[in-house]
């Protein structure tokens, strides 16, 4: 039957069109076939496996959303799913249920850093692995069924880590990524290796297994279905126009007609070396050649990335007890193992060991790109090159302790004590313009805590200046400040408290 | 002979007397006390001796100004002005009254004994300080000879705040200064100046 183009009638914006238009399928013939197999393991329970790990037996535990004003429950474990506690529920009709329900909310963080886990262990399968968060990681394993002995090898074996970990995770194999998750999410624990095989299944999955959002899901019960196979009866140009193409795009991913590139999941690198001692000592000049050695590794090892560090750890290998272990934090990142290798002398020279070290082991924080920049030829002694003075500040540190070099900033405040801070070297603010600028001098040096002066004598050069503030916090203070000029002729800056009785204090010398 | 003579001579680390070439200045700020040094104020990237009779005379009334223009001399990134192991804490809102930049205050504390003379030649060292302040009592010769060293080396000043007591000693440092507070002002006898003579100014006024 003819059906006028739609855009022809209506006039619409470009950004409406594509989805008026017609979508047709596209052809089957150019779709990815079983070339691919993709190993879909989806971890229900992650929320709360990544709060409480191993609390499946335990107490009845549940963790709950962190935007949602009912708080409802995004995962609970076993014992609570027992009493009737599910996902989705709110936390009070959860507690009704199980009053001595431990309830934890949900932290984001703690469920990435999981699920990056996770994506780790996967990559013993294959180097193609892909994190879908939140809750699943996709591994395309085609290339490795020969060196595991086949799918159902492959997949025992993949089942059996993972119910070592004690996590909950449904895993299934499919030919799109975006297949294996439905199967994965719908908990069907499938192998699907035909291409073609997939619209035979959809009636099977039910809509959830898609994670598409409440409300569409809501509406598509509404016309009455109830699984994949409903939604793909459904004309396609009515769907992208109702629900827009990215749904019609992903059912077309899910059966293959239509390539879902994915980002593939990178370790970040490390330098991790360990090396044994010929003779266990627990002297730092025994240490320093092995030392030496693991420095000599990791310099290689930063060249050939073009890389820096900014945290290195060493760790001392000891027989039966913790080892013992150094940090070096940089100031800023170093791709010159020379300037570690001073650092970590100076550490090691402080440190004395519990026990002899068998062996060394060096390890570095996650790897850094290096930017080069021309070293000046002219400019030393010229400007602070931030370089150089992270160098020093590094160097400081490693020996004096990070503490012992600070910088000072001001802190606008009327009580003298409270208007400085100790701050990060380089990092104070600017000079705060809500000063008077008209405010009696202040004295150069400043004493940590105000000294009574007994029996001072010495004259008053100027004052008095007021300082009666702070009650607000429980630390006010009502002062008199003068400048006065002790007999050794210093300049100093002392305070009698109001109303006067108590003697005077030295608070700061003009130095 | 005189030429191998002449050569010696072009050493850098040969000085001879009043004939010297004068050194690198920057200006103390006080006239009085310009005319009395050689090249006209504090000699850059060396070692400076002040002997104070007790900590807050005006010693650092006396370096500000040469501190300003030491911290703002210089393109690009401003230098850091590093105070190591100072009597009490430099106190921020009066540096920043006095027109130093607080951000580039550097305060090292080390604890007692020789980690005091290494974080200084550290500093002096690196290049990256407009100037070192450091409180430093008892000293060896062969500690400040280093000092003095990584200053050269460094090419930054080196101000050393020592008690009145290390008076008579001998010191490598390019400049020694005795400070003694009077009336208001300052006392300021020079010991030792390289390229100069000893001398006397009485009551400079600091303020």
């Amino acid at each position: 039957m003819f059906e006028p183009h739609p855009a022809a009638i209506t006039p619409a914006p470009a950004s409406h069109r594509r989805a008026l238009e017609p979508v047709p399928a596209p052809p089957a013939a150019a779709a990815p076939s079983a070339r691919e197999l993709w190993l879909a393991a989806h971890f229900p329970r992650l929320p709360l496996d990544a709060l409480l790990p191993g609390t499946g037996q335990g107490r009845a535990a549940a963790v709950t959303a962190t935007d949602d004003p009912r708080r409802s429950i995004v995962a609970c474990n076993e014992r609570a799913a027992r009493q009737g506690v599910a996902p989705g529920m709110s936390l009070n009709a959860a507690l009704a249920l199980v009053p001595g329900l431990r309830v934890e909310e949900r932290r984001h963080p703690a469920e990435a850093a999981l699920l990056d886990r996770l994506g780790r262990w996967a990559l013993q399968f294959t180097p193609v692995v892909s994190l879908e968060p939140p809750s699943a990681v996709l591994a395309e394993v085609r290339g490795s069924l020969d060196l595991f002995g086949g799918v159902m090898a492959l997949w025992r074996r993949a089942l059996a880590g993972l119910s070592a970990s004690g996590l909950q995770a449904s895993l299934a194999l499919a030919p799109t990524p975006r297949a294996a998750l439905w199967l994965a999410r719908a908990d069907l624990a499938m192998t699907v290796t035909r291409a073609d095989a997939m619209p035979g299944i959809a009636a099977r999955l039910p809509l959830a297994c898609l994670q598409w959002p409440q409300d569409t899901i809501a509406t598509l019960q509404g016309l009455g279905i109830r699984n994949v196979a409903d939604l793909l009866r459904l004309p396609r140009s009515g769907f992208a126009a109702r629900f827009g193409p990215r749904l019609l795009d992903e059912l077309d991913e899910g059966l293959g007609r239509r390539p879902m590139p994915r980002r593939r999941h990178v370790v970040p690198e490390r330098f991790d070396e360990r090396l044994e001692l010929p003779v266990a000592t627990e002297l730092t000049a025994g240490l320093q050649p092995a030392l030496e050695y693991l420095l000599g590794h990791l310099d290689a090892f930063l060249r050939a990335r073009a890389s820096g560090v900014g945290t290195l750890r060493v760790d001392l290998l000891h027989r039966g007890q913790a080892p013992t272990r150094l940090w070096v934090t940089l100031t800023r990142m170093a791709g010159d193992v020379e300037h570690l290798r001073e650092l970590l002398r100076e550490r090691l020279a402080q440190c004395r060991p519990a026990a002899p070290a068998e062996a060394l082991r060096l390890r570095s924080g996650v790897l850094l790109p290096l930017t080069l920049r021309d070293a000046g030829l002219f400019e030393r002694g010229r400007s602070a090159d931030p370089e150089a003075t992270a160098r020093l500040l590094d160097r400081l540190r490693a020996r004096l302790g990070h503490q012992a070099v600070f910088g000072v900033s001001p802190v606008p405040e009327h009580r003298p004590e409270r208007a400085w801070r100790v701050a990060e070297p380089g990092g104070t603010a600017p000079v705060p313009l809500s000063w008077p600028a008209s405010r009696p001098a202040r004295p150069l040096w400043m004493l940590s805590e105000p000294q009574p002066l007994d029996g001072w004598e010495g004259a008053l050069v100027t004052g008095p200046e007021r300082i009666e503030t702070g009650w607000w916090d429980g630390h006010d203070v009502r002062r008199d400040y003068y400048v006065a000029l002790s007999r050794a002729g210093v300049r100093l800056w002392i305070f009698r408290e109001r109303p006067p009785g108590q003697g005077w204090f030295l608070h700061g010398v003009f130095g | 002979m005189s030429d191998a003579l002449a050569e010696l001579l072009r050493h850098p680390a040969l000085w001879r007397g009043s004939s010297a070439v004068a050194p690198r200045t920057v200006s103390t700020g006080f006239r009085l006390l310009d005319t009395r040094l050689p090249g006209g104020g504090w000699p850059l990237s060396t070692l400076i001796e002040l002997l104070v009779p007790t900590a807050g005379v005006g010693e650092i009334r006396l370096l500000l100004p040469a501190l300003r223009a030491l911290a703002t001399a210089t393109p690009g990134e401003p230098r850091w002005i590093a105070w190591l192991a100072p009597p009490h804490l430099p106190y921020a809102p009066a540096l920043a009254d006095a027109g130093l930049d607080p951000a580039r205050m550097l305060v090292i504390r080390p604890r007692a004994g020789l980690d005091g003379f290494w974080a200084m030649e550290q500093a002096l060292r690196s290049g990256v300080c407009a100037a070192v302040l450091g409180w430093i009592g008892t000293a060896g010769d062969q500690a400040l000879r280093r000092l003095k060293l990584a200053a050269e080396e460094g090419c930054t000043p080196g101000f050393l705040l020592r008690p009145s007591v290390h008076r008579a000693e001998c010191s490598p440092a390019a400049l020694r200064l005795a400070l003694l507070a009077r009336d208001y002002g300052l006392d300021v006898e020079i010991l030792k100046s390289r390229g100069g003579g000893p001398a006397r100014i009485e009551r400079l006024p600091i303020h």
